[in-house]
């Protein structure tokens, strides 16, 4: 699963970690968060995150 | 238990989610000055742009705070600290105590000495109240002319111009960006720039701003006049620490700060961009996250020390992949720097070595590499025997890490 990285502040979700302080289990790919969820760093939203190459 | 926190941006904000996530289980409140709650500064440049509604704005909504028990006061200003009382006032009337206080105040807009620059028509772009101002200015009139090629200024240019403003940056040095860039990047980012329709004026210093009830009149030190309906000042910001000062707590730059974020008053801890930690004053967001998140381990017990923060910034400017690590120009150092580029491309690399080892980088429209190189900066890993390979494309960083 890929790798994204919020593009206002760094912060790379990493599928296989998950955000377990928002409830997102580990293994959750990035197209499952929910449209409400935040950059766990400095809360953007998903628009601000592209994928890593 | 009881925790207060002063000021209601990221670093207050994710000291207190960090509390909670933590299992952490004091009363805590927030006072915070702004009307809003917390929101998340890089998205004032999407609201500018209109590509966002005004209600996306916040990176919680009112029941995310309710349902994890934080207070949250908005329009309530701190303005007084009493550390050997345990005491803060609050709007200059009432006293709340605390067992812990941490102090995330911000910091504010630089305003350089220019005369006329609280004529109207003149912003700042700190606050979201500012950033409205300045939107409902750009509704009416086209015109505006940016002092501040940086970071803000360049994505209030790049934000105003999707709103269809007339956009002039100036910038004092010599080049755009210039903590994160060098001259050769900073020239790739500027034919970006101006290929948006925003022009580029460099090496020229404000003097005065002219308001003749029109326009605004810009006059230099050098050169011709500049003429715009509205004129931004993005010219960097300043820590809060009045308050810090007042209480009698040490500050230089910043509010001083030790490896466990506590201020000189071990019940008092500060994070995020007032503050300073080993003679550095960050203002970027993975900082006050970093140190957000180790305070708030610190205040519930855990052993744990911030050893400061990498300065890395990797952001999408203009539409270009810009990230720019560590030292990027170097002045009296035994440093050397190699470096790469292809500009019909728009990439460009640049690697600043110190015996061997990579303490600073610039990569400019590509990001490959990039999470290697920053390890390799965090390792201290020599990278000496790699150094004719180690910018090309195809580089297998595996030999190395």
């Amino acid at each position: 699963m890929e790798k994204w990285e919020c593009t206002a502040c760094g912060y790379i979700y990493d599928p296989e970690n998950g955000d377990p302080d928002s409830g997102v289990k580990p293994g959750t790919p990035f197209e499952e968060l929910a449209e409400d969820w935040v950059c766990p760093q400095c809360g953007v939203g998903k628009e601000f995150f592209q994928k890593m190459s | 238990m009881r925790v207060c926190i002063v000021g209601n941006g990221l670093a207050g904000a994710m000291f207190a989610k960090s509390l909670r996530d933590l299992g952490g289980d004091m009363d805590i409140d927030i006072y915070g000055e702004e009307p809003y709650l917390y929101y998340p500064r890089p998205n004032m440049i999407e609201y500018l742009a209109g590509r966002i509604p005004f209600e996306r704005m916040f990176a919680f909504e009112a029941d995310w705070y309710d349902k994890r028990r934080l207070g949250v006061h908005l329009k309530t200003p701190v303005t007084g600290l009493f550390p050997d009382l345990r005491e803060i006032e609050i709007a200059g009337k009432r006293r709340e105590t605390y067992d812990v206080l941490a102090v995330a105040s911000g910091a504010r807009s630089f305003v350089p000495p220019i005369k006329g620059a609280d004529s109207s028509h003149v912003f700042t772009f700190r606050t979201l109240d500012e950033c409205r101002a300045l939107i409902d200015r750009l509704q009416k009139k086209k015109g505006l002319i940016i002092l501040g090629g940086g970071l803000l200024g360049l994505e209030i240019a790049r934000g105003a111009r999707a709103r269809g403003a007339d956009v002039d940056v100036v910038e004092f040095f010599g080049r755009l960006l210039p903590r994160q860039l060098d001259e050769g990047g900073a020239a790739l980012l500027r034919k970006q720039i101006e290929g948006m329709g925003i022009r580029v004026h460099l090496g020229r210093a404000c003097r005065e701003i002219r308001n003749d009830g029109e326009n605004l009149r810009l006059q230099f030190k050098e050169g011709e006049d500049m003429v715009a309906e509205s004129t931004v000042i993005a010219a960097g910001v300043r820590p809060n620490i009045d308050l810090a000062q007042s209480a009698g707590l040490e500050t230089d730059k910043g509010l001083v700060v030790n490896d466990g974020l506590q201020t000189s008053h071990p019940s008092i801890y500060g994070i995020g961009d007032a503050v300073q930690f080993r003679d550095r004053v960050y203002g970027i967001i993975p900082a006050a996250f970093e140190q957000a998140r180790t305070a708030s381990r610190h205040v519930i017990g855990e052993d744990v020390r911030y050893t400061g923060t990498i300065p890395s910034n990797t952001l999408k400017i203009a539409g270009l992949d810009v990230t720019s690590v560590g030292l990027v120009n170097p002045e009296n150092e035994e440093t050397e720097e190699i470096g790469w580029r292809e500009e019909e491309r728009g990439m460009y690399k640049k690697l600043v070595l110190r015996d061997g080892m990579i303490i600073g980088a610039i990569w400019m429209g590509t990001k490959q590499g990039i999470g290697e190189i920053n390890r390799l900066i965090a390792a201290g890993t020599s990278i000496e025997q790699w150094k004719n390979d180690i910018l090309h494309e195809d580089f297998d960083f595996s030999v190395i890490l």
